[in-house]
């Protein structure tokens, strides 16, 4: 049933308000980023780049941009390393275990990092392993934080395809078990592998309860870094937060076009 | 060819090699995931000052009016920011439905975007526009609305938290909403019944298992959120993560088996919660 | 206001179009009061949109829709006094059967106790006795379906309408589910519009027929019409297997003179000539054809005959023993009962 037209416009409206509450925050922070100054008034003075043109020549904010890069890109590969043949072998060897995965994968959002850090810093704070303080904490850390995204993207890509008998089908025809998964099971995981990495990605870019307690400033990556800028002028810390955000807006949007459905219709028979 | 003895042994070579594709991942989940758990929840029944075993920690916090505080403050912040982010996502779930493809496609990027927007950069862009001179404080002073805003409070804290739960609301409801069946709505018109009577009657309870699960999520990202709070106020709101994270970071206040019986409680607390939603769920219809 | 009976539910020139195009236009017809009409066609053909123009679901462009004498155009669903069966059954899932009959009732402010007596004539009605603390996911579709008619019945509404009510179910129920609608209708004396692309559904139970095709009304006339006289070659084609012979075709096979394009031939018209069969006199002289297959459909034997000019008729002979089965291949004469030839006027 369409909706009447007095209908439309109240949907329509309930929609552009909600948009506008959640986009507020965002556009006065870019807007603030862009103006030379804001005073107590409603809109800015004027508008400039200088605050972008000081964020890109500050050494300590690029260091901060670059420890998180790397961090990113390294959990990134750690975690893919080691999610990648774990779901493969729940999926083909033991597939009792993904029940068991259904309840690992929450954990991460169950037990809150705050929490976690409780723990992590008494065990790693000294001997045997005195990794407190150090970028690979972080890693380990943020590992766990990559695993409910990535697991549920290559596990609803593998059930969307029949895993036995592709490998069957590539053991008759002479490959081995490793070939097989390599050339014929991961290039259809591919666009759930990568959308699950972006969405990590972006997370990842923006945590910073482990980096908070179990790092701090020792090794400053840019959340760190933006939350000591607290006091410091408004203007430059909303040149970083649009750097960052306008970062995770690319992520997030390559991880949605990535995720769309496939849209090539199959050939109907005659 | 011995078929049968092949089949009879439980843990053959080939189980052990393909377990092998299990243990990198195990290790690292475990190490840092699963040990850390544990060693909160064995720590917390250790009482520093007696240097024994027991319920010490427990009892401290439960006659401390300052922790027993943060629980309060915690709870009712966590509640009421669930509460109104799904009143604002559900309604907004309901007309995305409604509203033309293009428009419902955008405002769901849209949301998935403003999704990440969360923690410290979140809580600066709140800064800068409800600080003491943030334009939308002046604007809202301006027009009489508010007198004295201070956004480093619970004020703050509350817009902040419901900020972030209306995506996490509305992505999570979305899909609920189109379990609806238009069919039904048109189904109670003939029969008499106003849309607000089909919304009371049917629409309202078949969704409710996805309302209040979605209600229970979005309490419990609110209970264990950290970074929004510390940025904003820098500690000085009594939460319980924010009493968790200072009694391990500290110098002064190092009291990590404290932190610990604090943590515990916690996760309790949200277990309960989970369990009365499941224990709900099981009491309602089951829908095909 | 009481009218003429045969004008119960009157349709004037009733038009929608939707995005730019045209669902149907300038409808007009009337139904009497008890009448059980079906709108009949295949899918795209604006049935369902006129049903749901008629309930208020939708909402015409221009014409009106009159029930009783009372112009309802604009009146909203609530206000129809219609009851309506949908495709899917739309039960609402969070109620049992009980809770679902009786929702029409509640909405009417009828009285607690006489709720339950009325519900329970309607769980009766349709055969559910038994049923009634279930939910609709514990029940077939069968049942489903019945429990919406009863939930349309029990608000003793003017009017009932059905909009594919037994397309998804199995064939079986489907046979009988629909005798049992048509019975309660019968008893009930209730006016009721039927929407349909099965034309076995819509000869076996209506009292009318609607035949549509893009947006228009192309016949309207008793099963027993339609079939025999279809109005046109769309009617021809959709109703009944009939053979369509072109102008040329007919003079040439059939010596039949026509001005008309088309003749329309129904199997069961055309007899395999055999001896000592008795035939009636208005019958052609033999035409000589080659059976090519045979179809055993129970009671009908459905035979495809080639004739001269690769013309392909089907030819329906009643299934008794002592006629026997033709193979393949075997030639044969056809006799043509010209009384029954219909020529299409378009």
């Amino acid at each position: 049933m369409q909706p009447k037209t007095g209908a439309m416009i109240y949907h329509k409206t309930v929609i552009i308000l909600t948009a506008l509450i959640l986009g507020m925050p965002i556009a006065a922070t870019v807007l603030y980023s862009f103006a030379t100054n804001w005073g107590p008034t409603i809109l800015p003075d004027g508008l400039t780049l200088k605050w972008f043109e000081t964020l890109l020549a500050e050494p300590r904010f690029l260091m901060a941009l670059g420890r998180s890069l790397l961090i990113c890109f390294a959990t990134l590969l750690f975690s893919t390393l080691l999610v990648l043949p774990m779901v493969f072998a729940v999926f083909y060897y033991f597939p009792r275990l993904k029940d068991v995965m259904e309840v690992i994968i929450i954990l991460p959002f169950a037990v809150p990092p705050v929490v976690s850090s409780v723990g992590l810093l008494q065990l790693f704070a000294g001997d045997p392993v005195p990794i407190v303080g150090t970028p690979w904490i972080l890693i380990g850390t943020y590992f766990t934080i990559t695993v409910p995204f990535m697991y549920r993207a290559l596990a609803n890509g593998l059930e969307g395809i029949n895993l036995k008998d592709l490998i069957d089908a590539a053991h008759l025809l002479g490959a081995n078990t490793f070939t097989a998964f390599m050339r014929c099971i991961l290039p259809n995981l591919n666009r759930a592998l990568l959308a699950s990495l972006f969405i990590s990605f972006s997370f990842l870019m923006g945590e910073f309860v482990f980096a908070n307690i179990l790092v701090g400033t020792r090794f400053e990556t840019l959340q760190i870094y933006l939350y000591t800028k607290r006091m410091t002028s408004g203007h430059l810390n909303a040149a970083i937060v649009t750097t960052y955000f306008f970062l995770t807006l690319a992520l997030t949007w390559a991880a949605m076009y990535l995720s769309r459905p496939r849209t090539e219709k199959p050939v109907e028979d005659e | 060819m011995a078929f049968g003895a092949t089949r009879s042994k439980k843990l053959s070579a080939s189980t052990i090699g393909h377990g092998l594709l299990l243990v990198p991942f195990a290790l690292f989940f475990i190490v840092f995931e699963i040990v850390p758990m544990i060693w909160v929840a064995v720590t917390a029944f250790f009482v520093e000052e007696t240097e024994a075993w027991g319920l010490g920690n427990f009892v401290e916090i439960l006659g401390d009016a300052f922790y027993l505080q943060s629980f309060t403050n915690s709870l009712s912040l966590s509640f009421w920011s669930a509460f109104i982010g799904l009143l604002i996502s559900a309604f907004a779930a309901a007309s995305l439905q409604k509203v033309p493809g293009r428009m419902r496609e955008w405002m769901v990027s849209f949301t998935n975007m403003t999704s990440n927007f969360a923690g410290v950069p979140l809580a600066f862009a709140f800064i800068i526009i409800l600080g003491f001179n943030g334009s939308l404080t002046l604007l809202l002073k301006q027009l009489g609305i508010i007198e004295n805003f201070n956004v480093y409070g619970i004020q703050g804290l509350f817009l902040i938290y419901t900020y972030f739960q209306i995506p996490l609301g509305l992505l999570l409801l979305f899909p609920a909403f189109s379990a609806l069946k238009p069919e039904w709505e048109e189904a109670a018109f003939t029969m008499g019944a106003s849309r607000l009577e089909y919304w009371i009657r049917v629409a309202i309870p078949v969704m409710l298992p996805a309302l209040l699960g979605t209600l229970t999520i979005l309490f419990a990202n609110a209970m264990g959120a950290y970074a929004s709070a510390y940025a904003l106020t820098v500690g000085n709101y009594n939460l319980v993560t924010i009493r968790i994270g200072q009694l391990v970071v500290g110098d002064i206040f190092f009291q990590p088996n404290m932190a610990a019986a604090l943590s515990v409680l916690l996760i309790i607390i949200l277990s309960f919660v989970t369990a009365i939603y499941r224990f709900l769920l099981r009491r309602s219809y089951h829908a095909a | 206001m009481s009218t003429d009976n045969q004008h119960y539910v009157s349709v004037r020139a009733l038009s929608k179009s939707f995005e730019e195009q045209h669902v149907f236009e300038n409808l007009d017809f009337d139904i009497a009061k008890g009448e059980f009409v079906t709108l009949l066609g295949p899918s795209g053909c604006g049935k369902s949109t006129l049903l749901r123009c008629l309930a208020g679901l939708e909402q015409p462009d221009t014409g009106s829709i009159s029930v009783d004498g009372v112009d309802i155009t604009r009146a909203k669903a609530q206000k129809r006094g219609i009851g309506m069966v949908f495709q899917s059954y739309a039960l609402f899932p969070n109620m049992t059967v009980t809770e679902n009959i009786a929702f029409g009732l509640k909405m009417q402010r009828v009285a607690a106790s006489e709720i339950a007596s009325r519900v329970e004539r309607g769980v009766a009605l349709v055969e559910l006795q038994g049923n009634e603390k279930k939910y609709p996911h514990q029940l077939s579709g069968g049942q489903k379906q019945r429990v919406a008619l009863a939930r349309a019945l029990v608000t003793e509404p003017r009017i009932l309408l059905l909009d594919e009510p037994l397309s998804a179910l199995d064939a079986r129920i489907r046979r009988s589910l629909r005798e049992q609608i048509r019975e309660i209708q019968k008893d009930l004396h209730l006016t009721t519009v039927f929407v349909t692309h099965d034309q076995e559904e819509a000869m076996t139970i209506s009292d009318r027929i609607f035949l549509m095709s893009k947006g228009k009304i192309v016949q309207k006339a008793t099963p027993d019409e339609i079939y025999l006289n279809p109005i046109n070659e769309f009617a021809a084609r959709f109703i009944g297997s009939y053979n369509l012979l072109t102008r040329d075709q007919a003079r040439d096979v059939l010596g039949f003179e026509t001005t008309c394009g088309l003749i329309a031939v129904r199997p069961e018209s055309i007899y395999i000539a055999q001896d000592g069969g008795l035939y009636p006199p208005s019958c052609s002289r033999p035409v000589k054809a080659v059976i090519d297959s045979h179809q055993l459909l129970g009671n009908v034997i459905r035979y495809r005959a080639r004739l001269a000019g690769d013309l392909f008729l089907t030819v329906d002979v009643m299934n008794r023993s002592s006629s026997r089965l033709v193979e393949p291949g075997a030639e044969v004469s056809l006799l043509f009962n010209m009384a029954e030839i219909r020529p299409l006027s378009e």
